[in-house]
């Protein structure tokens, strides 16, 4: 009777969830088990008790055009075990072991790697933080958005390249692979540097109190500041795509590893910085990795004195024109002269000189 | 001077001159100012001044609410998209108390119950049927009278097999009154008389003038809403066909196995499935 109640039971229960597996189309290849079939709508949530509201949802569309589009969504959610699930309490861990294969390799993908590098960068938590240091300091989530694809227009390969895969692979999945690639091959990574400033600072680095509490050094309380009066942090404000953010220096192509600059593993370590300037700047000597690409103006009599001169010559240049422009009007007008804009030209009239010389 | 030209008989490309140079001036002096002011480029002598204004309207509470949206954002990674919203005096009345996640109690099917906000109004579910009237169930649009989709949720990109992507962001099937063959719409939005009446007013009431009120907004609400099955059925209230759904879709959603996994089965596990 109980192996007849039991299997009856596990009948049942494979029957429904093959037909909640199959119930609707599925949205892409990694929902296997047809979890969007309740998380694709986008008011599914609730306010939790601390009164926050959290949200379940996952766009189908955007996810598939995601870097992980391809990984099935308990690869991450592991503890996800039952149907329907319990609320859940656990974070996802990153380091998991996914259960894909990337081309060209034996084993399965992981973030390992790169989480053991930033393990060991200043973010990572060490033994002797603080419980608030600890809190305090990010994780994979707190910089990384599932990313969404950011691509070279697939039209810009030449066609002949392009129709050479198509010999052998479908579109679809020269597609994929040509989003998945360039996706990482433009800069140093596939944020603009407007971005990476605004991570970098918004909620930490920019956030005196914050940085105060964990009794960081000087230079790194003012490192926001300091960077937004530099020559690169002015070009980025400005729009520039190619001038320096912050991980064009403090970090090397791994991204993640950054460290304070007397570790002499830090990419602006003063042993390190020529190669780090050299990125960039093609031409440089050891006087040039010695410039101050943090200044403090107001702490540098030299830099203070320079940065003055140049505003009084800016400043003395538009005003000066502007004012000699108004003391020529004002003089115009006290001659008598009479401004009449409206009639297409500025100036009518003679003037009180010209009248007594010539008069009327 | 006799003979000399007149002042207005300028060759045209001098007015075209003269109107870039204007335009320069004023570009440039503009720029001077916003230097002067406000850039964080140069002294910024404003920005003092237009810090102390915002430090006088910051709220501690809106200061800590953004942050947690903040947090909760890169907490769930799955890269949240804003969408449009209604203008609060368009939104229907429940909404002056409730949020869009209203449901808070049963542990189990709050998240799903707070899902169906975005296909009904509240009233869908928890209207109250009134005597000599029959409820029927209408695609309501704050914005137009007659809406005619498509509506998200009612068919699948044949492509991708995704719910079809649709323009139409606010309409949500509502019930309405129909006596003798009239249609009166069930909800109250807040731009109603009684509406505008209470916000105007909620300040000074007390607790129970406000409890008072209160009621007369739920005249025809019942607390309990629907079960699953009342629409997760063939013979289901709603007329899904009636409603513009497609046929496939609609069977998909009367055959859904999710209410017999929540009201049948109290303990559904799949234990090894998934090991």
């Amino acid at each position: 009777m109980e192996f007849l109640r039991i299997l009856t039971k596990t009948s049942l229960f494979l029957a429904i969830f093959l037909l909640v597996s199959f119930a609707v189309p599925n949205a892409n290849a990694a929902d296997k088990e047809n979890c969007l079939m309740c998380h694709k709508y986008r008011q599914i949530g609730r306010i939790d008790e601390k009164g926050i509201k959290r949200s379940y949802y996952v766009n189908e569309n955007i996810y598939a055009n995601t870097t992980h589009r391809n990984v099935p969504c308990r690869d991450c959610h592991t503890y996800i075990n039952r149907l329907p699930h319990d609320p859940v309490t656990e974070e996802v861990n990153c380091s998991n072991e996914c259960h894909i294969k990337p081309p060209f390799s034996k084993e399965n993908f992981s973030h390992r790697k790169i989480i053991k590098i930033f393990n060991k960068s200043v973010h990572g938590i060490k033994k002797g933080d603080s419980e608030e240091l600890k809190a305090a300091k990010p994780y994979c989530k707190y910089c990384h958005l599932n990313p969404v694809y950011r691509t070279v227009a697939e039209e810009r390969i030449a066609p002949t390249a392009l129709n050479r895969c198509l010999n052998c692979h479908e579109r679809k999945g020269v597609t994929a692979a040509y989003k998945h690639i360039t996706h990482r091959l433009r800069r140093k990574t596939s944020r603009s540097p407007q971005e990476i400033v605004q991570l970098c600072s918004k909620n930490c680095h920019a956030d005196i109190e914050k940085m105060e509490k964990f009794k960081v050094s000087k230079e790194s309380l003012e490192a926001v500041e300091t960077y937004n009066e530099s020559i690169h942090g002015k070009s980025v404000a400005l729009g520039s795509q190619e001038a320096a953010d912050c991980v064009s220096c403090h970090a090397s192509s791994a991204i993640h590893d950054i460290y304070k600059k007397d570790d002499k593993t830090s990419t602006i370590n003063i042993e390190n910085r020529t190669k780090i300037c050299k990125e960039c700047h093609d031409d440089i000597n050891e006087r040039f990795v010695q410039i101050d690409v943090h200044p403090k103006i107001e702490d540098d009599p030299i830099l203070h004195f320079v940065t003055m001169n140049l505003t009084v010559a800016f400043y003395g240049t538009v005003f000066g024109l502007l004012g000699l422009a108004l003391i020529e009007t004002v003089g115009r007008k006290k001659d008598g002269i009479k401004w009449q804009i409206r009639r297409g030209t500025t100036w009518r009239g003679r003037s009180k000189h010209w009248l007594k010389k010539y008069g009327d | 001077m006799p003979g000399e030209p007149k002042r207005l008989e300028h060759p045209k490309s001098v007015y075209i001159i003269g109107f870039i140079f204007i335009i320069i001036t004023l570009t440039v002096v503009i720029a001077a100012a916003y230097q002067i002011t406000f850039s964080p480029h140069g002294p910024a002598v404003l920005v003092p001044i237009q810090k102390k204004i915002a430090e006088s309207r910051r709220s501690a509470i809106l200061d800590e609410v953004r942050k947690q949206e903040e947090f909760e954002k890169h907490r769930h990674f799955h890269n949240v998209v804003e969408y449009p919203q209604l203008p609060e005096n368009m939104r229907p009345v429940c909404y002056i108390c409730h949020s869009d996640s209203p449901h808070s109690k049963n542990k189990k099917v709050r998240a799903m119950l707070n899902m169906h906000t975005q296909f009904f109004v509240c009233e869908t579910c928890h209207i109250e049927k009134k005597k000599g009237a029959s409820v029927v169930y209408k695609w309501y649009n704050p914005f137009d009278e007659n809406p005619e989709g498509p509506f998200f949720g009612t068919s699948y990109d044949p492509e991708t097999g995704n719910l079809k992507e649709v323009n139409d962001q606010f309409s949500k099937i509502a019930p309405y009154f129909k006596t003798d063959g009239r249609l009166e719409s069930a909800i109250r939005i807040q731009d109603s008389d009684l509406a505008r009446d209470y916000i105007n007013v909620r300040d000074r009431l007390t607790p129970e003038q406000r409890d008072n009120v209160k009621k007369k907004f739920h005249v025809h609400i019942k607390p309990k809403g629907h079960e699953c099955k009342a629409c997760h059925i063939r013979k289901s209230i709603l007329d899904f066909k009636k409603l513009g759904f497609a046929s496939n879709r609609a069977i998909d959603i009367e055959q859904l196995n999710i209410k017999g996994m929540i009201t049948k089965y109290e303990k559904f596990y799949i234990p090894n499935l998934f090991k």
